[in-house]
């Protein structure tokens, strides 16, 4: 931190791109928690911490960047919520094991309780669990859809079958399937056409071999809102391919038609319309932003301060994190910090820096162990997903 | 007292009502096909749909229903082609003016 000046101009010429290039990518995501205040809770989310979370909707609630601790593991509490459509009923988590599942597409098709899937095999796995729009309130053109910046995220552990096990019990995969078709136990009223509208989501086959039928999240039975009694883990992979309350797993030659994976969830560029020549939000990219300091615009005593904040990808190891503090002119190798707890789950990171007053502007950039290193800046998609650009999670503070 | 009447009279009329909003009501209760009410809660709407959004909770702009109606968002399904731009347009606005008074 040679020039504050230089630091000073580079923070304030950063502000003033965002706001002339469309001032909502800072500042939707600054202007969102305010107005999120006025919202209260959804029942299915009563148990969540208030102060820790922004209330975007009934389904749709996020994490504050400040809210994530130090300890590696998202708590239920503070733990952002996403449904594509109202959960069923709270009754269904009253007794889970008696939850039912079909398995389809194998050897021998069959209906299993939780009960029975306990009896199975046992596996847990850390991962991050990220909506797929997660850092969607920076991007300028306001896609539609809850507006998160950074809490739509969070690490977690899942507990329950794995899926292999079960496939192999019931004779292996039937010849000639592509993918393995997952779907959610939500109830739509009569009138609407349940095969459009359902929550199903097709991922590539080969993915049973890592996937959950996860009953326990974080130590607990899963709670409704995150998808109790019975949810299906796919780690490295976004969160709506995690399916809720997963009433049927299929294995299938072709993707599902439900709109949630034809024309949904497909990146594509700023004004066109989904479909399923696009690529599907499947696995997630490499990415990692600062979790203190933690509001932007904030003021910070001169002084030393502990920079920390998170890493992930969807699988691939995180080989080092840097650290800017002058919006990306120069950067800091971080130490990581807290238990490696596996290629899905994050990395916590931390780099001691010691601040003179003037304006900083901090931010973080993750490196795989494959040698890709997360961009600068997103790309630009007509929805709003995947952005892992370091220079809009940056955090402008002031230190006096 | 005539004043009083007047005045309950002005409130339950609610915003005022153009004809324009009669066809942006009648696309979202009836002639969408789901019908907009059986998934969306919309008070203007005597709308208690549970599916989808409250759109009294999320008060979209017209802009955003427009593109939402048209592309389909998550489960929701596009309504291009099954919808007239006319239509599309009067329950945008309908919905718009109801959650947002504009």
């Amino acid at each position: 931190m040679k020039s504050t000046v230089s630091e000073v101009d580079l923070a304030r010429r950063w502000l003033v791109t965002v706001s002339a290039g469309g001032a909502v990518a800072g500042l939707a995501g600054i202007g969102v928690p305010g107005r999120a205040q006025t919202k209260s809770l959804p029942p299915v989310a009563a148990f969540k911490d208030a102060d820790a979370t922004i209330v975007h909707s009934a389904n749709g609630i996020e994490t504050r960047r400040s809210a994530f601790g130090t300890s590696g593991i998202t708590d239920v509490d503070v733990l952002f919520l996403r449904n594509n459509a109202s959960p069923p009923a709270e009754s269904i988590v009253a007794d889970p094991d008696a939850w039912r599942v079909e398995i389809d597409g194998v050897v021998s098709p069959r209906v299993l309780t939780v009960a029975e899937l306990k009896r199975i095999g046992l596996a847990s796995v850390a991962m991050v669990l990220p909506c797929s729009g997660n850092g969607r309130g920076f991007f300028p053109h306001k896609p539609s859809g809850s507006p998160w910046t950074v809490g739509a995220a969070g690490n977690t552990l899942w507990s329950g079958v794995p899926m292999r096990d079960v496939v192999r019990l019931l004779g292996g995969v039937q010849g000639g399937m592509r993918y393995m078709t997952s779907t959610g136990g939500e109830t739509f009223p009569a009138g609407i056409d349940p095969k459009t509208v359902v929550v199903e989501r097709s991922v590539p086959w080969t993915e049973m071999e890592n996937a959950i039928l996860a009953w326990e999240l974080n130590g607990r039975p899963i709670p409704l809102a995150h998808g109790g009694p019975l949810r299906l883990i796919i780690p490295g992979y976004y969160g709506v391919n995690n399916i809720k309350y997963v009433k049927r797993i299929a294995f299938t030659p072709d993707e599902t038609a439900a709109n949630i994976q034809s024309s949904s969830y497909r990146v594509r560029e700023i004004g066109q319309k989904g479909n399923p020549s696009q690529p599907s939000m499947w696995q997630m990219n490499l990415k990692s932003f600062v979790t203190h300091p933690s509001e932007n615009g904030q003021t910070l005593r001169a002084g030393p301060l502990q920079v920390h904040g998170v890493a992930f990808s969807g699988g691939t190891p995180i080989r080092a994190v840097e650290v800017s503090a002058d919006g990306g002119r120069t950067w800091h190798a971080a130490q990581f910090f807290g238990p490696d707890m596996g290629p899905y789950a994050w990395r916590q990171f931390v780099l001691p820096v010691t601040l003179q007053p003037g304006s900083y502007l901090i931010t973080s950039r993750a490196i795989g162990a494959d040698g890709s290193v997360q961009p600068e800046l997103r790309i630009e998609n007509e929805r709003g997903y995947a952005h892992n650009g370091w220079r809009d999670h940056a955090v402008a503070v002031t230190v006096t | 007292m005539p004043g009083r009447a007047l005045v309950l009279a002005l409130f339950l009329a609610g915003p005022a009502v153009a004809a324009g909003d009669e066809l942006g009501r009648e696309v979202f209760t009836t002639l969408a096909q789901p019908p907009c009410a059986l998934c969306h809660t919309l008070r203007a709407a005597a709308a208690t749909g549970a599916v989808g959004p409250s759109l009294d909770e999320i008060q979209p702009d017209r802009q955003r229903v427009v593109a939402v109606v048209r592309d389909g968002i998550g489960v929701m399904p596009s309504f291009e082609g099954k919808l007239s731009d006319e239509q599309i347009e009067a329950v945008a606005e309908f919905v718009a003016k109801a959650t947002r008074g504009e």
